[in-house]
């Protein structure tokens, strides 16, 4: 049995992440902390929030310096309700993985127990909040991960983040001839929920006048 | 001899699902590649939104109708995350089993297509028949063949019925025997070797770097798997390892590696699915009543303001990771955001650039043998 890394390992790992991201970065508006998830195994995984004008640094450092290897996911949130500072949101999700390439015929088969540093599997989670306005624009990172190429544009695509310098940007879930400006993750394409009354009652809708007819629920 | 673009696609054997690859040829050699996803993108991330969050369950079953057991419990565990649940420990291993179980499913379903990919016909009919005894166990649980249902926030919809576990034993049992005759078959048979072997290289490295992950990593060498290295569930009670393979290039995996570390899975899927039936709390015999404090846990149906959760899971395919934040409509009743990532949605770009360098004839090979799905890369 090979085994899971143990929470042990798991806190060890984040507490060292977190101080060498405090040592590099520390006071310079990026704001690191230790987080465990609120599930069974309350796993800890590293936080951090930072400012877009520094997300380019804090990002080759943590590819070339942190070992994180892979990027596995990229989110956009709009909020149109949310503080001046605070109209949108970035999340981005980073795993750090103990991997190389091989020599032929080999293969590496970790032994749990003697992982250590660089060499623990570990989350991180960057929220880069992005102030109101109509055109969210956070650096791209498409140069540092090519994981985050696609990601990047399905956040473009669906949500309407502009990614500066990202090369050959284009419609990857919406149709291409869809309008320019369209991002149907946005918060004021509304969407309806039809509940059962209005499904079920009459379900080829010829008399349909639901209760909130013309409101938006 | 000139260069011109051929467009594979969406329609067509290669693509298993609705996508396109355009490929620029030279004769008959791959110099160039692009791929264009979205023609069934149905908007599941929208529509989450005014969904409360047992309603989305349903909807995450059909990401992927191949294996809609790992993608329900991959939502249901970042619920979890969010809305701080627990889980008792039975409704964990069952979770456990109908997951490999489903593995098992999706893997007969890929190796099922892979073989008409290769011009082996016959391979089809056998996955398929012993596909039916996988999609017979989970519709005991279930109830349904396709999209269970099942996984529920705080635990299980209902406990395993009385004389599953030993239909389970059977049937697992069977089909280790009949994983020793597919690998006869395939194994020592020249064509599927020629074809396999040599073709579709891809390093780890340049894998990870791009976003590939699970067995498509795992068959070049290297054996990071998300329920080894970020264990869930009951992962690190029950006896199991990662499957690795041991590329023969420098190159890093090729096809017939990929092939390989999924035959090798489904060894490690029956060993789980084994181990864990007896050591499941409660007995493997026990019929628990639904709603059991054994099998389900009463869980917050609001999140608080600001929350959020994140499960990254261990699908079929490699890693699947669910992000939802909370505090949408109905006071904190709905998500504000779910967003989903799929492993093939980064996977596929990548396997399209790999085929550069190759004849026209090896692109059904490389594709099939990264397993592509279509419903969960467009969700």
């Amino acid at each position: 049995m090979v085994g899971s890394i143990t929470p042990e390992q798991n806190a060890t790992a984040a507490e060292a992440c977190l101080a060498a991201i405090n040592g590099r970065f520390g006071g310079s508006g990026i704001e690191s902390s230790i987080v465990n998830h609120s599930n069974d195994k309350k796993y800890a995984f590293v936080r951090i929030v930072c400012p877009p004008q520094h997300w380019i640094a804090l990002a080759k450092w943590m590819k070339y310096d942190l070992g994180v290897n892979y990027c596995s996911m990229v989110t956009g949130t709009h909020f149109p309700d949310g503080s001046p500072e605070r109209g949108w949101e970035v999340a981005y999700h980073f795993l750090r993985q103990p991997i190389q390439n091989q020599k032929p015929n080999t293969c590496t088969v970790h032994d749990v127990e003697k992982l250590s540093g660089m060499d623990i599997p570990m989350e991180f989670e960057v929220f880069m909040p992005l102030p109101q306005g109509d055109s969210p624009t956070v650096p791209s990172i498409q140069s540092i991960w090519v994981g985050a190429d696609w990601n990047e544009k399905e956040t473009w695509d669906l949500v309407g983040i502009k990614f500066e310098g990202h090369v050959n940007m284009h419609r990857v879930l919406n149709p291409n001839d869809s309008p320019e400006g369209f991002h149907p993750l946005q918060k004021q394409h509304k969407l309806r929920y039809h509940d059962h009354n209005e499904m079920y009652d009459d379900p080829q809708g010829f008399m349909r006048k639901p209760a909130d007819e013309g409101r938006i629920k | 001899m000139a260069q011109m673009w051929i467009t594979m696609g969406p329609q067509h054997p290669m693509t298993h699902g609705l996508w396109t690859l355009r490929v620029k040829v030279d004769g008959e050699t791959v110099v160039d590649t692009e791929a264009e996803l979205g023609y069934i993108h149905r908007g599941v991330e929208k529509i989450c939104e005014a969904r409360d969050f047992t309603q989305i369950t349903p909807y995450c079953d059909r990401l992927c109708y191949v294996s809609a057991m790992t993608w329900a419990n991959s939502y249901i565990y970042a619920a979890e995350d969010l809305l701080e649940a627990d889980v008792p420990e039975r409704a964990e291993y069952i979770r456990l089993i109908s997951a490999e179980i489903q593995r098992l499913a999706s893997h007969l379903m890929w190796l099922g297509a892979f073989g008409p990919d290769i011009g082996n016909l016959t391979l089809m009919t056998w996955c398929m028949r012993d596909r039916e005894m996988f999609l017979d166990l989970l519709q005991e649980l279930g109830g349904s063949r396709m999209h269970y249902n099942y996984p529920r926030i705080g635990g299980v919809k209902r406990d395993m019925p009385i004389g599953f576990a030993d239909r389970v034993v059977a049937k697992t049992k069977l089909f280790e025997k009949r994983l020793d005759e597919y690998e006869m078959m395939l194994d020592e048979s020249t064509i599927w070797l020629v074809r396999l072997q040599g073709v579709g290289y891809a390093t780890a490295e340049s894998m990870v770097d791009a976003g590939v992950s699970g067995p498509n990593v795992r068959a070049a060498g290297v054996n990071y798997d998300v329920r080894w290295a970020h264990p869930y569930s009951v992962y690190d009670e029950i006896d199991w390892e990662p499957s690795v393979e041991k590329p023969t290039s420098v190159k890093g995996a090729d096809c017939y590696d990929r092939y390989r570390v999924r035959m090798e899975e489904m060894r490690q899927s029956c060993r789980m699915v084994l181990d864990a039936l007896n050591k499941i709390p409660g007995g493997k015999n026990t019929n628990y009543a639904n709603g059991d404090e054994m099998i389900f846990t009463k869980a917050p149906t609001r999140a608080p303001e600001g929350a959020t959760g994140f499960s990254n899971y261990e699908c079929t395919r490699g890693a699947s990771q669910f992000y939802v934040q909370g505090g949408g409509e109905g006071r904190g009743k709905n998500p504000y955001r779910v967003s989903i990532r799929s492993p093939m949605f980064l996977t596929i770009p990548y396997v399209a650039k790999t085929m550069i360098g190759y004849k026209i004839a090896d692109i059904p090979a490389i594709m099939g043998s990264f397993d592509p799905c279509i419903g969960e890369t467009d969700r």
